[in-house]
């Protein structure tokens, strides 16, 4: 039995950048992994490649065993792999509604009443069902964040990639936000990335360090955050010199 | 309920509409009927590029290529096979459909401003082509000698209702699009193209679809129009008027709206007549005119005008809004709903939030 999702030797460089370099991992459903790594470690660019945005130079992205190969992104969201950004991309002129339930369209490839239904499902399961008639584009950035998680479960996603949705939030704003992904992790495989230690301690089964695209350390979160590895290149100093 | 009950007013509205419009040629003069047919051959047009700059976040500058090779189609088949000029009339928007699909897969590489820019050189191209093919009349244009084909009582109450016909279809079909799948898909692409196809829409398909039905309709509309004048040249097919004529109509009546243009169309054909008829103004002074406007509305009311007329009338008219199926509605408790009935869909970068 394959993992769900299976990464193997991800390389991609744009000129003299590398953002991915032999970056291999793999996940099942229901774990988290968290992604952590300075600015321009690649991150972002690792997402690109799973979700279909950007193409690899060489490497293999497998889902449940399928090599995805060059599979546009569109595909990619109906098999399952769905991101949620970092600034939210709602559909500003659509209602919070007809937000999720163009996820549970096209990503699900629902219609009709399942779709409704599964679109509300959804909205209460996220909070937002006292705004399914609030355009998008009006709501505050928490709820913003939710309706980005909400479209991803939606889509019927299998692998959520979340890219630093706690950034901008407020600390309980956060904590709630924590909740909801922790409650996600049991039916979705999830890859986090995020700046906060706390919010990925309290989810993540295992951390990634990330570090001029290479994953150069992955293991338990509290191991990771610890080590003088994760310290010298957040801090930019050999943490040797300290003492 | 109020929103039924505006929804069966508009539907009476549109049945009386349709009566009225069936019964206008025994009514009105031929002078009236010409100048109607015009101005609801200009709605279906400007309701094709609402569909495609409102809700397919296409600006196409060069929709006048459909206009005038709907017309050339119309005007070379009829008088190659020697039919009257109403029997080939399917021919143009499958024309115009079949370029369009073609003319997609180049033009889609290009995107916003590089997209407006490449349709309207296309556009170009392909009238320089025409008034270089003498088979086609070259500069000079041809005639509609297979015209007399149709008796002539009824050439122009033909052309009325052939017009009054494109024109509800631009507006109904343009409905039953946007309610359906591929609708909800486009209002996606239009909103955010990387987020659309995130969560599996298929950006190229919906935008695709949108191009090839409003190339069509366009054709249409273009044949029907120069069917009418009997006459047609390259400077007049391919004109770029016609592209900012229906620019101009959506962009005053609102844009992403479908009653937008139907407002658009009746002020922009009010101004030209009280311009031109009733002050005896030379042709240029209404466009400057209307120019006016359309840049008074962008400056002051970026969604047009209908959203304030919609405000007074109150409801929800030709709508396109998805709201929960009533029954699930009441489990889920959903009181919000509110906020979607008094907000449009706005569809020009200008306008995004």
């Amino acid at each position: 039995m394959p993992a769900l999702l299976e990464v193997a030797g991800l390389r991609k460089r744009f000129g003299a950048i590398v953002v991915a370099d032999d970056v291999t991992f793999s996940l099942e459903s229901g774990q988290c992994l968290g992604m952590i790594g300075p600015n321009g470690a690649g991150k972002s660019s690792v997402f690109n490649l799973i979700a279909g945005t950007i193409a690899p130079d060489g490497g293999t992205i497998r889902f449940q065993g399928r090599d995805l190969g060059r599979l546009p992104s569109h595909l990619r969201a109906r098999l399952g792999i769905v991101r949620a950004f970092q600034i939210p991309q709602p559909f500003p002129h659509l209602t919070v509604y007809e937000n999720v339930l163009a996820a549970a369209s096209f990503g699900a490839g629902r219609s009709g009443p399942a779709a409704a239904r599964a679109a509300l499902d959804v909205l209460a399961t996220m909070g937002l069902a006292a705004k399914s008639g609030v355009l998008a584009g009006r709501l505050p950035l928490l709820d913003r964040k939710r309706l980005e998680l909400g479209k991803a479960v939606a889509s019927s996603a299998k692998v959520l990639l979340l890219d630093e949705i706690a950034a901008g939030l407020t600390e309980p704003e956060v904590e709630e936000l924590v909740g909801l992904v922790r409650s996600l992790k049991t039916s979705h495989a999830i890859i986090w990335i995020e700046h906060i230690p706390h919010a990925l301690r309290a989810v993540a089964d295992r951390l990634m360090v990330l570090h001029f695209g290479r994953n150069v350390l992955e293991g338990p979160p509290a191991e990771v955050m610890t080590s003088r590895l994760v310290r010298e290149i957040y801090m930019g100093f050999r943490a040797d010199d300290v003492a | 309920m109020t929103r039924d009950r505006h929804a069966y007013r508009a539907w009476a509205i549109a049945a009386l509409g349709v009566l009225a419009l069936a019964a206008a040629p025994w009514v009105i003069g031929e002078g009236a009927q010409r100048f109607l047919s015009e101005a609801m051959l200009m709605l279906a047009m400007a309701q094709m590029w609402n569909l495609l700059a409102g809700y397919a976040g296409l600006v196409s500058m060069g929709q006048q290529v459909f206009v005038g090779l709907g017309a050339y189609c119309l005007f070379f088949a009829s008088i190659s096979l020697k039919v009257a000029p109403f029997w080939v009339l399917p021919l143009a928007p499958l024309l115009c459909a079949a370029v369009a699909a073609i003319v997609a897969l180049f033009m889609f590489r290009l995107r916003e401003a590089y997209f407006a820019i490449g349709t309207w050189v296309f556009s170009e191209v392909v009238s320089l082509l025409v008034s270089k093919t003498e088979r086609l009349g070259g500069e000079r244009g041809i005639g509609l000698p297979t015209a007399r084909l149709v008796d002539p009582r009824w050439l122009e109450p033909l052309t009325f209702w052939l017009s009054a016909a494109i024109a509800v279809a631009s507006v109904f079909g343009t409905y039953a699009l946007l309610r359906s799948r591929v609708g909800l898909g486009l209002m996606t692409v239009r909103d955010n193209e990387v987020a659309a196809a995130g969560i599996g829409v298929d950006v190229w398909r919906n935008r695709f679809i949108a191009f090839v039905v409003a190339a069509a309709g366009c054709g249409l509309a273009g044949a029907v129009n120069f069917t009418a004048t009997l006459y047609v040249a390259p400077g007049f097919a391919f004109d770029p008027n016609w592209v900012v004529a229906m620019m101009i109509i959506v962009i005053i009546g609102g844009i992403g709206t479908l009653e937008g243009p139907i407002l658009g169309v009746i002020i922009y054909f009010a101004l030209r007549e009280a311009l031109t008829v009733v002050f005896g103004l030379s042709a240029g002074w209404y466009l400057i005119g209307l120019g006016l406007v359309a840049i008074a509305a962008i400056l002051f009311e970026p969604d047009g005008l209908w959203p304030l007329v919609r405000g007074r009338l109150g409801g929800d008219w030709l709508s396109v809004r998805r709201e929960p199926p009533a029954p699930l509605r009441m489990t889920a408790a959903a009181p919000a709903a509110a906020d979607a009935a008094t907000s449009s869909p706005r569809g020009l970068g200008a306008t995004r939030e």
